[in-house]
């Protein structure tokens, strides 16, 4: 009962957020200085052409027309068309959205591989130089940029050694589009060539995204492993002679699980940011290089897509993450 | 004093101190250190692309200029954008943050759900938004970075004061008939201030980031302005063969931003004891 | 009297590629049966921008000429260096004699890719939508001919009836690109012309048929073995142009053998260190595609002559030429390319300060106590080129103590602010590219009154140029053509109304094998039916 007040009460406070956060993009992006119907109307345009454009765009409004108009057709799914293409901007963003999760995905698993089993040997061994070294790569991994390390990588293993593809999810046209999602499709259609070139394109930027993510979970994972060893049923089950392995299989890890349970939330969102950037390194076909693309077109309203689909995906996943959470701990729901 | 001592007496944030130090002393003297001081704003086209060496020590650049000139000025840019944008954010967030945990009824709700709307999206993508509608420059970096890193210190804050004015010594202090403002700006305050010092090293880390990846996406300080993130980006071009271009203000984002961290994590064992607990 | 004209004359390949038209169709020969013709696969391309859309009325950039090119035609084609046009799916044009109505006679044996034949109705519709749309080529027609004023006179017979002469009219008809009516029509939805359809569809009789398409990656196109125009002894099968952002990418992709073919607009690093690799040729063109710095010549101070004398004589045209662009492009002393007709005998401006300080002196004579102001140059976001040209600039004139800001911008924001006299930078570096290779393209769109603000970004305005400029435009002498637009421009050199600087040369960087590449200006060679591998 508690549990469903909690989720019913996230799940109210979900529109009116993504409201403000439509009305906050909305009047951000409008600050601008371009003219959109000039944009669309081409540099041959006439002056004529451009005010009739502007009407049938209905930019000749005041702003807070704009917004219900907006608001409306956003309601129907319809995010408007790319200044540019014409094309519909929902169209264009569903297209994208699994490249950048699949990409987004395979770099989580990348963190809680590299990050959950570091974090643990960390704070059994510590103080060790293992300790050491794994707690300087940690705080390293968050220092670096994210777009240089990409762009590090990519000249080492793809220029120098040619051991990498350079860019894009895949050399050719990919397996047949079933979900989106290259892994799926390929393994659905059986295409196992396709699923290999899939996973070799994945590497580099999966890896460079997952690493600031990873270097954060050694750090959780650690302390909460920690906590859970000088806690005194441990040590109460040490005094009792269980050996050590044991105790950190059946304590230390499933604590361990926890607090990276509780982490997801906040990595999904670093690494669903971080592919902006990363994407855009390696033309990962995704949002991230749509994203950029509108940037450097100031194509306001393809922004302004970009960022609710991405504040829907986040939003989603942190509320998602809180249901989860009641699961696994209950004393959230105390 | 004696916090200074135990902060010093920790190898990492000793380290870290130390790099920040050295961020400070180069982005002061800058004009008087850099070899070729010159180089920010003139050219010596016949050097251009040179590899590093006794004259030039990490190269140069497209334009013929010194890459260990134009890095050392680039300190001040990082260091103004990160303090200003920090230091903005810090004005907003906390006095949000202090009335939102006091006034924890209507008027708190209401600042939370903003901040909420605000932490929305990651940070980076609301940085783009405004920093696109804006245009590329220094000041609109720093403003577009304040508008959307307030709420973390909104958040931490609010956290804190609730907790806070359940506290003895503030049910004390209203009690003696003391005003809200003189319970939240004498009482609570102080108390948060610890909070707040941990959250601003990491978080002039994350934000000399945010700040680098506006620049490298173009919607930073305009050229020839010597920002690290726009010369990574100015690089780019001339990889692999010129890879000092790239590499110098790469390394420096990452030394920097590691001082902050390294300093911020120091902080945090010192000052919250809380946290300490089994980290160490 | 009517005079019938022909676009240039035919060579022994365009015999062959048009060969039905000539009579030398049965020359032709099937080229399946010979061993060592037909077919050499696939090539690959990596382009600089998106293939956002495929519909050839809405875009008129360079960037994505490659759709039009491959999957449509026009009523004539522009083909190889200097350029020329070609009968395409016109076979020649009359004129009337008070020179309004153009007749084009079209073949009658051209196919769209669903097989069925292309009639004067299908350009009649093509040219409506243009109109209609207002986009891309179309908003250069606008100017010219009315809608509902392009008439089917027969199935094979199209005549257009413009609002006033027009010389140059003849040199854009390659941008009318002919789409299947029928089949647009059926996917017209609420009067959109089809745009919803075009977007993602090709309705074309173009030499490549769309095989797939994604818009964040690119789109394969496979031969069209019935085009009209037949096809060479050896050609592509398939050929794929691939979204490729970044420049570096794009480089390293030539040399590792991913990609066949890149655009040609490359840095000069990039030329040098592709020459360096294995497999890769760099094929080299003069090209007519002007880098210059506007200059707002309606803003004070720019708009007195002695000031902007001094500006002219400010920039370091052998740095940059020669560093900076290593010797890689042309010096160019006027607007219009030195490579194509009308052009004035004139030196070019030379960077020489004392000369600038002496103008700027005679300056400030004339306005005494004045304070010279800051500067402002808008530069093109992710072009390094114009960046750097601004930052030679601001170094010059901070030597004659005049500041300058740079402010750099993505080229939708700053071509809009170009567009208006109240926001235009005082100065911005861009390249003006043939859109027609007419010198109308260059002196008369960017000096000419008739196209201010929109093209004429400079405010300038002087009644001697536009009085030659508007006499070339219905003028149909050639040589008095020739004549007015070498003295137009030689007036806006002698009003030092902007900073020329170069005449870009194209490099186009292919693989070693790729072969038959044919450049021209218009389109840059990314007509793939005339190449092939070895």
């Amino acid at each position: 009962m508690r549990r469903l007040e909690l989720v019913l009460s996230r799940l109210v406070w979900f529109i009116p957020t993504l409201f403000g956060l439509v009305f906050l993009v909305f009047f951000i992006s409008n600050v601008i200085p371009t003219d959109p119907a000039r944009i669309v109307a081409g540099e041959n345009a006439t002056e004529a052409q451009v005010q009739a454009l502007r009407a049938e765009m209905g930019l000749d409004q005041p702003l807070h027309v704009q917004f219900g108009r907006y608001i409306g057709d956003l309601a129907t799914g319809d995010m408007g068309r790319s200044l540019y293409t014409r094309r519909a901007i929902s169209d264009d963003l569903m297209h994208r959205l699994p490249a950048t999760l699949e990409l987004t995905f395979a770099a989580m698993i990348i963190a809680i591989g590299l990050g959950v089993p570091a974090g643990v040997i960390s704070a059994v061994r510590r103080n060790s130089l293992t300790d050491q070294v794994l707690r300087v790569l940690s705080v390293s991994g968050l220092a670096v940029a994210s777009f240089w390390l990409a762009m590090e990588l990519q000249m080492f293993f793809s220029t120098r050694l040619g051991w990498m593809p350079l860019n894009g999810r895949v050399s050719g046209w990919g397996p047949d589009e079933i979900t989106g999602f290259y892994v799926i499709d390929s393994i659905l259609s059986g295409d196992w060539e396709s699923l290999r070139d899939t996973l070799h394109h994945m590497i580099l930027p999966a890896f460079t995204l997952a690493l600031p993510a990873a270097a954060t979970l050694v750090r959780f994972t650690r302390a909460g492993v920690l906590e859970v060893i000088n806690s005194n049923y441990v040590t109460y089950e040490r005094a009792m002679g269980f050996p050590t392995p044991l105790i950190i299989w059946k304590y230390v890890l499933r604590n361990a699980l926890i607090s990276t349970v509780t982490q997801i939330g906040l990595i999904f969102g670093a690494l669903f940011a971080g592919a902006v950037v990363v994407e855009a390194v390696f033309d990962w076909p995704g949002l991230g290089t749509y994203a950029v693309q509108s940037i450097l077109q100031s194509d306001t309203k393809a922004i302004l897509g970009f960022s609710i689909i991405v504040g829907i995906v986040f939003i989603g996943v942190n509320l998602l993450v809180d249901i989860i959470h009641t699961f696994i701990d209950p004393r959230t729901l105390k | 004093m004696n916090a200074l001592k135990r902060l010093m007496s920790d190898r990492a944030a000793a380290l870290g101190a130390l790099l920040i130090f050295g961020l400070i002393v180069v982005a002061v003297l800058a004009p008087w250190i850099a070899p070729y001081p010159e180089d920010v704003t003139a050219f010596h086209l016949a050097d251009r692309l040179q590899p590093p060496s006794a004259e030039h020590l990490f190269g140069t650049d497209r334009m013929g200029a010194d890459v260990f000139s134009r890095l050392l000025f680039g300190a001040r840019i990082t260091i103004t954008i990160a303090v200003i944008a920090v230091g903005v954010a810090v004005a907003i967030g906390v006095p949000i943050g202090l009335i939102a945990g006091y006034y924890d009824g209507f008027t708190g709700g209401f600042l939370m759900r903003t901040s909420d709307i605000f932490l929305a999206v990651p940070q980076i993508v609301l940085a783009i938004a405004i920093a696109q509608t804006l245009g590329p420059s220094v000041e609109n970096v720093i403003l577009a970075l304040s508008v959307t890193y307030w709420p973390f210190w909104a958040r931490l804050v609010y956290a804190e004061t609730k907790s806070l004015k359940k506290q003895t010594f503030v049910e004390a202090a209203q009690a003696l008939g003391a005003s809200d403002w003189r319970v939240m700006v004498m009482h609570i305050l102080p108390n948060t201030a610890s909070a707040i010092i941990v959250r601003t090293s990491i978080g002039m880390g994350a934000t000399i980031l945010t700040a680098a990846a506006l620049g490298f996406l173009g919607l930073g300080a305009p050229p020839p302005t010597p920002e690290w993130g726009r010369t990574i980006s100015e690089a780019r071009e001339f990889l692999p063969d010129a890879w000092w271009y790239a590499a110098a203000p790469g390394l420096a984002i990452f030394l920097v931003v590691m001082g902050f961290n390294l300093l911020g994590d120091g902080l945090r064992d010192i000052l919250d004891p809380k946290l300490r607990k089994g980290s160490r | 009297m009517t005079n019938t004209k022909k676009p240039g004359t035919l060579n022994r390949r365009e015999m062959l590629a048009i060969g039905p038209l000539a009579g030398l169709g049965a020359f032709v020969v099937p080229s399946i049966l010979r061993a060592d013709t037909g077919s050499t696969g696939r090539y690959v391309h990596a382009n600089n921008s998106a293939y956002d859309t495929l519909d050839p009325h809405t875009v008129g950039d360079v960037a994505r000429v490659a759709t039009r090119l491959n999957f449509y035609d026009g009523l004539y084609r522009w083909v190889d260096n200097p350029p020329r046009q070609i009968p395409w799916l016109a076979t020649s044009h009359d004129v009337s004699e008070d020179r309004l109505t153009w007749t084009f006679h079209l073949r009658d044996d051209v196919m769209f890719h669903d097989g069925t034949p292309m009639t004067a109705n299908d350009v009649v519709y093509s040219v409506e939508r243009m109109l209609e749309l207002g986009l891309g080529a179309g908003a250069l027609f606008l100017p010219m001919i009315d809608p509902g004023n392009t008439v089917a006179v027969d199935d094979h017979t199209v005549a257009f009836t413009l609002k006033e002469p027009s010389a140059i009219f003849a040199s854009l008809v390659g941008d009318i690109y002919v789409v299947n009516s029928a089949l647009v029509q059926e996917n017209e939805v609420d009067g959109d012309w089809g745009q919803a359809f075009l977007i993602e569809n090709i309705a074309g009789t173009g030499s490549y048929t769309l095989s797939r398409y994604d818009p964040a990656r690119g789109f394969i196109g496979e031969r069209f073995a019935d085009h009209f125009a037949g096809w060479g002894d050896k050609y592509f099968d398939e050929i794929e142009f691939r979204t490729v952002l970044e420049t570096n990418t794009r480089l390293q992709g030539l040399m590792r053998g991913d990609y066949h073919g890149l655009d040609g607009y490359l840095a000069p690093d990039q030329i040098q260190r592709l020459r360096e690799a294995d497999g890769v040729t760099v094929n080299e063109e003069e090209s007519m595609r002007v880098f210059h710095l506007a200059m707002h010549n309606g803003r004070a101070p720019l708009n007195d002559l002695n000031f902007r004398l001094a500006m002219v004589h400010a920039f370091d045209y052998d740095g940059y030429i020669n560093q900076i662009m290593q010797g890689t492009v042309a010096r160019n002393p006027t607007i219009v390319p030195g490579n194509l007709w009308g052009v004035p005998d004139v030196p070019g401006y030379t960077y020489d300060l004392e000369k600038a300080r002496e103008y700027l002196d005679a300056y400030r004579a004339e306005h005494p106590g004045e304070e010279i102001r800051t500067l402002k140059i808008g530069t093109l976001a992710g072009f390094s080129e114009t960046e750097q040209a601004a930052a030679l600039m601001q170094n010059g004139l901070a030597q004659l103590g005049i500041n300058v800001e740079i402010e750099s911008s993505p080229w939708p924001v700053i071509s809009t602010a170009m567009q208006n006299p109240e926001t235009m930078p005082d100065m911005v570096p861009y390249w003006k590219s043939t859109y027609y290779a007419d010198p109308n393209n260059w002196i008369g769109e960017l000096y000419g009154s008739r196209y201010a603000p929109t093209r004429n970004v400079s405010s300038y305005h002087s009644e001697y140029v536009d009085e030659r400029l508007e006499q070339a435009l219905i003028e149909t002498d050639q040589a008095e053509r020739e004549r007015l637009y070498q003295e137009a421009t030689q007036r806006v050199y002698e009003d030092a109304a902007g900073i020329w600087i170069y005449n870009t040369k194209w490099f186009g960087p292919y693989a070693s094998s790729v072969k038959n590449i044919r450049f021209c200006p218009v389109g840059n060679g990314q007509d793939m039916r005339w190449a092939y591998a070895e």
